[in-house]
C-alpha cells in the first residue's frame, strides 16, 4: 500500500517539475527564473574569500569568533525549536493532528490504508521539503562563512537537523492527540510538559550565564584563547549533559571533515530512529485534528492568492463596525477608504493596542520637541541612533511598504466587473482604492518624521538646525509624505493592470523559483520608479535649500524648496491615477487570461 | 432605454460578437440564448460597460457609454453569475458602500424593505463568508437595486437559488418590467425565459440568428407546428450544437 502512496507523492512532483519546466515556454516565468537563478548563483552560491574546504576550526584567528557566531545560530535555532514545541504544548488545537493537504485527505482517509500507512506517508511527503531546505539552508549558511567545509555534508548535516525536528514535532501531535483522546488528566500532562521544558531553558541558562562571568572575569589579557571559549563553556560538565541532545544532532552538521562526520552521524541517526519509533508506535485518531488543520491551511492559502496577508492561525474574519461614519452622500472616493479600511484585518492589527503605542509613543517623542528641555532626551549617541532608525524605516516604508499595504486596486481584482459598472472616471475609482494604503503608508511616516525631530537637536556643527527650522521640516516633509506614497503605490497598481498575467503569477504561493524572479524584478522596478520620481524632486529642493538659505535662511528655504517641489509631486500624482484609470477602464483580466 | 447598434466584440483575432443591433424598451425583458460561447456574457459585459466594445455604439437611457459613461453607468445595474461581494463587509455595510458610490440619500429607507424582501433582515450583520451562495446572489441583487436602476442586466440569475427564491427572483424581474425597468437577461434556463421575457434574442458564434417577441420568434422557426417552445425553437434556431 505504501507503493501507491509513494507513486501518488512522486508522480505529483513529478509533473509539478515537468509542469514548471513547460510553463518556462512563457517569457515571464522563463524571464523569472533566469533572474532567480542569477540571484542564486551571485548572491548565495557565491562564496567570496573561500577555496577548500575548512573546517570550522580551520581558519587560523578566525577559528574562534566563527566557532562563537557557529554556537550562538544553533543555539538560536534550538531555542526557536523549543519555543515551537513548548506552543504545541501550551496552545494545542482543538483536535490536534497530522499536516495533510485536502485532497490527501479526500482520497487517503477512506481509503482501505491503516494509520500507520498514513503516518510513514505523511513522514516521507515531508521529506521532500526537507530535502530542499537542508540543499537550500547549506547554500544559505556557507554564504555567511560560518562553517566552511563541504556543502554536501553540510546539507546531510541539514537533513538529520530537520528530519528529527519534523519527528519530533510528529510525536508531540500525537501524543497531544492521544492525550486528549485517553487521558482524564490532559490539562495536568501539558503543564508537566511545559514546566520541564522551562526547567530545562532555565537551567541551560543558568549554567550558562555563570560560566559566560567566570571565564570572562578569570581570561582578562587571555583574551587570545578565544578560540576555546565556546569549548570550555560547552565541555562544562553541567552544560555537557544539559545540552547533548542537540550537540548530538548537530554533530553531523558541525564536523570538520569526512572522519568527523562519520563519527557524528552515528548516534544523530540513533536519535532519529528514536524518534521515528515514537512517531510510528504512537497510536492516536489524528484523522479529525488533520482535516481542521487542512482546513485552516487552505484559508490561508486563499487568502494569499487573494493578495491578502493571511490571518494567524487561518482565522475567520470578523465583522467589525466601520473605521468612521460613511454619510450615503458626498465624494464617492471616500466609500473606497471606508471599504478598505475594514478590509484591514484585525488578527494582524488590535487597532486598541495600535492606537495606545501610538499615544506612547508619540507622548514620548513629541513631548521633548516642544519642551524647553530638548535635550534631555537621550545621549547623543542615542539620538543619533533614533535618527537612523526612523530614517531607514521611512525608506523601508517607501520601497517596501507598497509591496505591503495591498487594500487598493490589487486586493479588488476579483471585484473588478463589478467596480467598473460604478458610475465613476477610472481615476477616480483608482484615487479611491488608494487612499487606505496611503493612509497607512503616511501615518508611519509622519510618526517617523516626528520622532526624528524631537530626538534631533541644534547641537555643536549644527547650530542652524533650531526647534523653528525641524518644525518647519517635520510640516514640509509631512505635506510631501503622502504625495510620496501615494506615487509609489500607483506603481504595483500600475503592473498589475498593464501585466495581470505577471501579477496573478507572482501573488500566488505556489509559485517556485520563476516567481521568486518576478518578485525580484517588481522589488527593482519599484526601486527605480523612487529613484526616478523621488531623487529628481529630492535634489532639486536640496538645490534650492542649499542656494537660497543664504539669502533668506534656512527655514524660509526649506518652505520654498517645499513649495517648488510639491507640485511637481503633484502633478506626477495626478497623471500617475489619471493613466492607471484610462488602463483600468479598459482592463479586461478575461482577456488576459484567454 | 437600451439602444445598441452594430455591437462587435474582439479578442485578439477572436470575434466574440459580430455587428449586434437590438433595442429593448421600458417595460420589456429581453431573453438572451445561445449555446455556450455563443457571446452572450462579452454582450452583457459591453452592454453594462465592463469591458469597452471594438465596434459599434450602446445607448442606455439616452447616454452613450463610450461617451458619458457616468451618466449611463448610474441609471444601469449589472448582476454576473457569480456573487461578487467584499469580503470584511457585512450586508449591512454593502449597502452602506454601495449608497455612498450612487450617492442614494435616502438609502436607510429603501434598504429595509429590499433586505426583508430579500429575506436577508436578519442576516444583516453578518460578513459575506457566513452566508450561503443563494444568500449571496441575493446580496448583490439588493446592491443591484439599492438606486433603483431602470436599466437590468442579469447574467443567469436564478443560480444557485431555492425553489422558493427562484419564485421571488421572476416575480421582482416582472414586477420592476411592469414598473418601468428594461431589462436583459441571459439564462441557459428556457422555461424561465418563457416565463418572464418579453422579447428574446438568439445568439449563435457571435452572430443574431432571431430577434422579437416571444411569439414572433416561435413562429419564424415554427415551420407551421402550433405552440412550438422555446426549447425546441432554440434547438432549431441554432442547429442543435455548440459550434
Amino acid at each position: 500500500m505504501i507503493g501507491a502512496l509513494l507513486y501518488l507523492r512522486f508522480t505529483s512532483l513529478l509533473n509539478l517539475v515537468v509542469h514548471r519546466i513547460r510553463r518556462l515556454r512563457q517569457p515571464k516565468y522563463l524571464v523569472g527564473a533566469a533572474v532567480a537563478a542569477a540571484y542564486f548563483y551571485f548572491v548565495l552560491g557565491h562564496r567570496p574569500g573561500t577555496g577548500a574546504a575548512q573546517g570550522i576550526a580551520g581558519v587560523p584567528g578566525f577559528a574562534g569568533d566563527r566557532q562563537i557566531g557557529f554556537a550562538i545560530i544553533c543555539s538560536f535555532l534550538c531555542l526557536l525549536g523549543l519555543v515551537r514545541i513548548a506552543y504545541a504544548w501550551i496552545s494545542p488545537p482543538e483536535k490536534p493532528g497530522l499536516r495533510f493537504s485536502e485532497p490527501e485527505i479526500a482520497f487517503l482517509f477512506p481509503a482501505p490504508v491503516t494509520r500507520r500507512t498514513l503516518i510513514h506517508y505523511r513522514l516521507l511527503s515531508a521529506q521532500i521539503s526537507i530535502l530542499f531546505s537542508a540543499i537550500l539552508m547549506a547554500f544559505l549558511f556557507n554564504r555567511f562563512g560560518y562553517a566552511g567545509g563541504s556543502r554536501w555534508l553540510h546539507a546531510i548535516g541539514w537533513w538529520v537537523i530537520l528530519s528529527t525536528y519534523d519527528l519530533h514535532l510528529n510525536g508531540t501531535n500525537l501524543t497531544l492527540c492521544r492525550l486528549r483522546e485517553k487521558s482524564r488528566h490532559f490539562l495536568l500532562w501539558r503543564l508537566g510538559a511545559v514546566a520541564a521544558i522551562a526547567a530545562y531553558v532555565a537551567a541551560v541558562f543558568w549554567c550558562a550565564i555563570g560560566l559566560v562571568e567566570a571565564l570572562l572575569s578569570g581570561m582578562g589579557s587571555a583574551r587570545s584563547g578565544s578560540e576555546h571559549f565556546m569549548e570550555q563553556i560547552l565541555d562544562s560538565p553541567a552544560l555537557h549533559w544539559l545540552t547533548l541532545p542537540f550537540r548530538i544532532v548537530f554533530g553531523p552538521y558541525a564536523a570538520a571533515g569526512l572522519g568527523d562526520f562519520a563519527a557524528a552521524m552515528v548516534p544523530a541517526l540513533l536519535i532519529l530512529a528514536a524518534h521515528y519509533y515514537w512517531v510510528s508506535g504512537t497510536e492516536a485518531r489524528f484523522e479529525e485534528g488533520s482535516i481542521a488543520l487542512a482546513e485552516r491551511r487552505a484559508a490561508i492559502r486563499a487568502a494569499a492568492h487573494r493578495g491578502d496577508i493571511p490571518a494567524m492561525g487561518g482565522a475567520v474574519p470578523k465583522a467589525r463596525p466601520g473605521p468612521f461614519p460613511l454619510a450615503p452622500t458626498g465624494v464617492p472616493e471616500m466609500a473606497f477608504l471606508w471599504k478598505n479600511l475594514l478590509s484591514i484585518r484585525s488578527s494582524l492589527f488590535s487597532r486598541r493596542a495600535l492606537v495606545l503605542f501610538l499615544i506612547v509613543m508619540t507622548s514620548m517623542f513629541i513631548g521633548p520637541l516642544f519642551s524647553a528641555h530638548a535635550s534631555s532626551v537621550g545621549s547623543d549617541a542615542m539620538r543619533k541612533l533614533v535618527v537612523a532608525l526612523c530614517g531607514m524605516f521611512a525608506a523601508y516604508t517607501i520601497l517596501v511598504g507598497p509591496q505591503l499595504a495591498r487594500q487598493d486596486l490589487r486586493n479588488d481584482l476579483p471585484n473588478a466587473d463589478i467596480l467598473k459598472t460604478y458610475p465613476m472616471e477610472g481615476w477616480r475609482i483608482a484615487l479611491g482604492e488608494l487612499l487606505a494604503p496611503t493612509a497607512i503608508l503616511t501615518a508611519i511616516l509622519w510618526f517617523l518624521l516626528l520622532a526624528s525631530a524631537s530626538v534631533l537637536d541644534a547641537g555643536e556643527g549644527a547650530e542652524w538646525l533650531t526647534k523653528g527650522v525641524r518644525l518647519t521640516a517635520v510640516a514640509c516633509l509631512g505635506l510631501a509624505a503622502p504625495l510620496v506614497c501615494l506615487i509609489q503605490l500607483i506603481v504595483p497598481n500600475w503592473i498589475m493592470v498593464l501585466m495581470p498575467g505577471w501579477y496573478q503569477a507572482s501573488r500566488s504561493r505556489v509559485g517556485g523559483i520563476e516567481t521568486f524572479g518576478q518578485r525580484l524584478m517588481f522589488g527593482v522596478i519599484q526601486l527605480l520608479f523612487a529613484l526616478a520620481v523621488i531623487v529628481p524632486a529630492a535634489g532639486a529642493a536640496w538645490l534650492i535649500i542649499f542656494s537660497s538659505q543664504w539669502v533668506i535662511g534656512v527655514g524660509p528655504a526649506v518652505v520654498l524648496a517645499t513649495l517648488v517641489v510639491l507640485p511637481i509631486l503633484a502633478g506626477e500624482a495626478a497623471f500617475g491615477l489619471w493613466w492607471l484609470g484610462e488602463r483600468f477602464e479598459k482592463f479586461d483580466l478575461s482577456t488576459e487570461s484567454r | 432605454m437600451i439602444e445598441v447598434e452594430a455591437l462587435t466584440k474582439r479578442y485578439g483575432t477572436f470575434t466574440a460578437v459580430r455587428s449586434l443591433s437590438f433595442s429593448v424598451r421600458p417595460g420589456e425583458v429581453l431573453g438572451l440564448v445561445g449555446p455556450n460561447g455563443a457571446g452572450k456574457t462579452s454582450t452583457l459585459r459591453c452592454l453594462a460597460g465592463i469591458i469597452p466594445p471594438s465596434e459599434g455604439t450602446v445607448r442606455i437611457a439616452g447616454h452613450d457609454l463610450s461617451v458619458d459613461p457616468v451618466a449611463a453607468k448610474r441609471a444601469l445595474a449589472f448582476f454576473p453569475d457569480e456573487p461578487r461581494l467584499f469580503e470584511y463587509l457585512t450586508v449591512r455595510q454593502h449597502l452602506t458602500f454601495v449608497a455612498r458610490i450612487y450617492g442614494v440619500a435616502d438609502y436607510e429607507a429603501l434598504a429595509k424593505p429590499l433586505l426583508e424582501e430579500l429575506e436577508l433582515a436578519e442576516k444583516a450583520d453578518v460578513l459575506p463568508g457566513e452566508l450561503s451562495r443563494g444568500m449571496k446572489q441575493k446580496l448583490v441583487i439588493a446592491c443591484g437595486l439599492l438606486h433603483s436602476p431602470s436599466v437590468m442586466f442579469f447574467d443567469e440569475p436564478l443560480t444557485g437559488l431555492d425553489p422558493l427564491g427562484i419564485r421571488r427572483m421572476k416575480d421582482s424581474i416582472v414586477r420592476r418590467a411592469r414598473e418601468g425597468a428594461a431589462v436583459v437577461l441571459s439564462s441557459h434556463l428556457l422555461h424561465l425565459l418563457e416565463e418572464v421575457c418579453t422579447n428574446v434574442l438568439i445568439l449563435k458564434k457571435g452572430n443574431k440568428v432571431a430577434d422579437g417577441t416571444l411569439a414572433g420568434v416561435a413562429a419564424q422557426f415554427s415551420n407551421g407546428e402550433a405552440d412550438v417552445s422555446l426549447e425546441e425553437v432554440f434547438i432549431r434556431a441554432t442547429g442543435g450544437s455548440e459550434t
